[in-house]
């Protein structure tokens, strides 16, 4: 591994290791650019994951402390866990489910296609699909999505069974075992899957890929890279002539240093991300670093979602096997017919008991409630991902009230659903429901959204420097050496999970850093 | 809301053996599995105990809140069958006691490896190879389903027009930012759809499902 200097302003300086950083750092590397990683969290392998849903969520989890406000139910279940991603070398792909859906072309026209929505901040992305069709077939190929580029479709295991059968009886078509981020053989140099049912978890087999398994060995490879754990980026500073310079991070033992930088990649995530910018707020950059547009922080978006779980009279054991290789593309046109605008998956999902006790029903108890565990060997789940409305309201602020260890305010997350999130949410309930009563179901739950996994939207990006706050590339309006380089720079949603787009986006801004690095203009 | 005290001698409280009793019949009357032996109960109520030790706060609700139930059961909770102590129980949901045995209970007795066992959870699997060749596809009851993406007939529309719209209407002809989109979309956000409408065209025919 390479050690540059903190004085050594020729580092491309990269903020996050997950799907985003990860990927910018490896395509820098690889071109010969040298990049300071830093990653907030520790360095876990593989071989530290453990079998056990709390375990392994204490192992992994990002639990520094947050505050929620609004009307959602995490606000009351989960009012310090708005989010459930990863603070760790690798971020949040090291427990992702893996679902690589790509986004419909109109999802990044949605302004233009669904029209003006009340209380709907709805843009149109400054890109096209067409324009980042070549970087998602490169990310299906890094990731190794199943379905794509000739590589096999996943077995149907025993969840799937049951959401294919039910599918193709209420008359869905486009249902499949993927595309998938997991081997279902051999694939650049790791094994294929061995049905285990971990991945939230980690995947101590290594066939879910990760920035942990490929990305960040291969830029450490390059001697490029210098990956400093335990990093937590705390301020991004800039020169007077407002570009930045340095990113001033605590070390584990809570030292702060000084890390200078030629350009600045922020990939924390949409909640972290801006707070950073939030908290590198200065004279020139009063409401926060690039937030001229006042859009820093809002339009935060976490996917319309919720599950079902339905009981049947014969055993299903859904916890056996990979835990989303499933999904039904079906309702994910837009049809507002259906009475909402947008669209949504519908996938497979399994949660063990420790964590289906935690979340099927959170503050509930009595026999009502114990009846879904006790039904578990015969369940079958899915969870219904769609796009959620970006509004303005929705919000990542820094709280004025509590501060973590560090004295540095925590991120308070403020959300209220959309009617038309709220509308799609109960479509895709009912839709469940038929699907399941279809193959015979005895009984079903719906299960309110989990602290949110897909985080999104809260640097997005805009053609105009008034609409939003970094362009097509990621790059900043106002600071011209500042990238954002994950799921913050989404306009808009989509229904996709957003892995795949976020490594698409990430390969592009990448190859814009390196010809602009070459040319001199950056 | 039980505050702790401005003196501290009110908070040196101990919980007697008859105060586990009754904190193990509340976890079973709150979280009834008729499958489940009183192995995990008794341990859950252990962890509750004992976390309460680390809590005045806490101890002081739970010392309390096992007190009080005794007088609502009427002089003894343990004697009440499964619905009056479930009632009694649903009368105190509230109170920061319940939420406090509620909370530990959920985080407890579904992480214990007997109660896995009788709920039909397999636990930890990587070091047992997976289930690779252990069941991850042994559902014998349904068809076998396709794996691959559909290669039938019908064309996936991501922007539906309806029945009789014809393929290759969708994605290569933007919707224009018109009124009528609008006005369809307004009219219909607060419309209650039949779920059926959902599916696609190839079953909009078949008799609806009996739901």
């Amino acid at each position: 591994m390479a050690e540059f200097d903190h004085d050594d302003d020729s580092v491309v300086v990269v903020i996050g290791s997950g799907a985003g950083g990860g990927t910018v750092a490896n395509e820098l590397t690889m071109a010969g650019v040298h990049v300071v990683l830093l990653e907030a969290g520790g360095h876990l392998t593989n071989e530290d994951y453990v079998n056990n849903e709390w375990q392994a969520f204490n192992q992994m989890a990002w639990l520094d402390p947050r505050t929620t406000t609004g009307t959602w139910r995490i606000a009351k279940d989960f009012p310090n866990l708005p989010a459930w991603i990863v603070k760790a070398v690798g971020g949040t792909t090291t427990h992702w489910s893996g679902a690589t859906p790509r986004f419909n072309a109109h999802e990044f026209q949605t302004r233009r296609h669904y029209g003006r929505i009340e209380g709907a901040n709805l843009l149109d992305w400054p890109i096209t699909v067409d324009q980042l069709a070549p970087y998602y077939t490169q990310a299906e190929n890094n990731i190794g999505s199943t379905h794509r580029g000739g590589r096999k479709p996943q077995p149907a295991n025993n969840n799937y069974k049951v959401l294919a059968n039910g599918a193709e009886r209420i008359g869905y078509h486009f249902y499949a075992t993927g595309p998938y981020g997991t081997n279902a053989e051999p694939y650049d140099g790791r094994p294929a899957s061995i049905q285990d049912g971990f991945n939230f978890q980690g995947d101590k087999n290594k066939s879910k890929w990760s920035t942990l398994v490929r990305e960040i060995p291969r830029a450490l490879a390059t001697g490029n890279l210098d990956l400093r754990p335990n990093s937590h980026a705390v301020q991004i500073t800039h020169d007077n002539s407002g570009r930045a310079d340095a990113v001033l991070y605590l070390d584990g033992e809570g030292n702060l240093h000084r890390q200078r930088a030629r350009v600045v990649c922020v990939a924390g995530n949409a909640i972290e991300t801006p707070r950073l910018l939030l908290l590198s707020g200065s004279a020139l950059f009063p409401d926060g670093l690039a937030n001229s547009s006042g859009q820093v922080g809002r339009n935060y978006m976490r996917h319309t979602t919720g599950s079902v779980y339905a009981q049947f009279d014969k055993p299903v054991n859904m916890h056996r096997g990979e835990t989303m290789a499933g999904l039904i593309a079906d309702e994910s046109r837009h049809d507002p017919s259906r009475g909402f605008a947008g669209g949504y998956y519908l996938e497979t999902l399994s949660l063990g008991v420790p964590f289906l006790a935690a979340f099927a029903d959170p503050g509930a108890w009595g026999p009502a409630f114990t009846a879904i565990l006790d039904g578990y060997a015969n369940t079958a789940g899915l969870w219904i991902v769609g796009e959620d409305m970006p509004q303005e309201t929705n919000r990542v602020t820094l709280n004025s009230a509590v501060t973590d260890k560090h004295g540095l305010p925590v991120p308070n997350v403020h959300f209220d659903d959309h009617p038309n999130d709220v509308a799609m949410r109960d479509h895709g309930y009912r839709q469940a429901e038929l699907l399941y009563e279809a193959v015979g179901a005895t009984s079903v739950h719906r299960t309110p959204p989990y602290p949110s996994t897909h985080n999104m939207g809260t640097a997005r990006m805009s053609a105009r420097a008034e609409d939003g706050v970094v362009d097509e590339y990621g790059r900043a309006h106002d600071v011209p050496n500042l990238f954002v380089s994950d799921g913050s720079v989404f306009t808009t949603g989509a229904a996709a999970n957003p892995t795949l787009t976020i490594v698409a986006l990430a390969l592009r801004q990448s190859e814009h850093i390196v010809d602009a690095l070459k040319a001199q203009t950056l | 809301m039980t505050f702790p005290a401005k003196f501290p001698q009110l908070n040196e409280t101990q919980l007697t053996e008859h105060a586990r009793t009754v904190l193990i019949r509340v976890i079973r009357v709150a979280f009834p599995h008729s499958r489940i032996p009183d192995g995990p109960y008794e341990r859950t109520a252990d962890i509750i105990l004992k976390e309460a030790q680390a809590s005045t706060w806490f101890r002081v609700a739970l010392t309390q809140g096992l007190n009080s139930l005794d007088g609502l059961a009427g002089g003894d909770f343990c004697a009440l069958d499964d619905d009056n102590a479930y009632r009694v129980l649903k009368g105190i949901e509230g109170t920061d006691f319940f939420g406090f045995v509620r909370r530990t209970t959920v985080l407890n007795l579904y992480d214990d490896e007997e109660v896995w066992t009788v709920l039909g959870y397999e636990g930890p699997s990587f070091d047992k190879g997976g289930y690779l060749h252990r069941g991850f596809d042994d559902l014998d009851w349904l068809p076998e389903p396709r794996i691959e993406e559909y290669d039938g007939p019908e064309t996936f529309e991501p922007i539906w027009r309806g029945p009789g719209a014809a393929a290759g209407n969708g994605a290569s002809t933007p919707t224009p930012d018109s009124g009528e989109n609008q006005g369809k979309l307004a009219a219909t956000l607060s419309t209650q759809q039949d779920p059926r409408e959902g599916a696609r065209p190839a079953d909009q025919n078949p008799a609806k499902a009996s739901v």
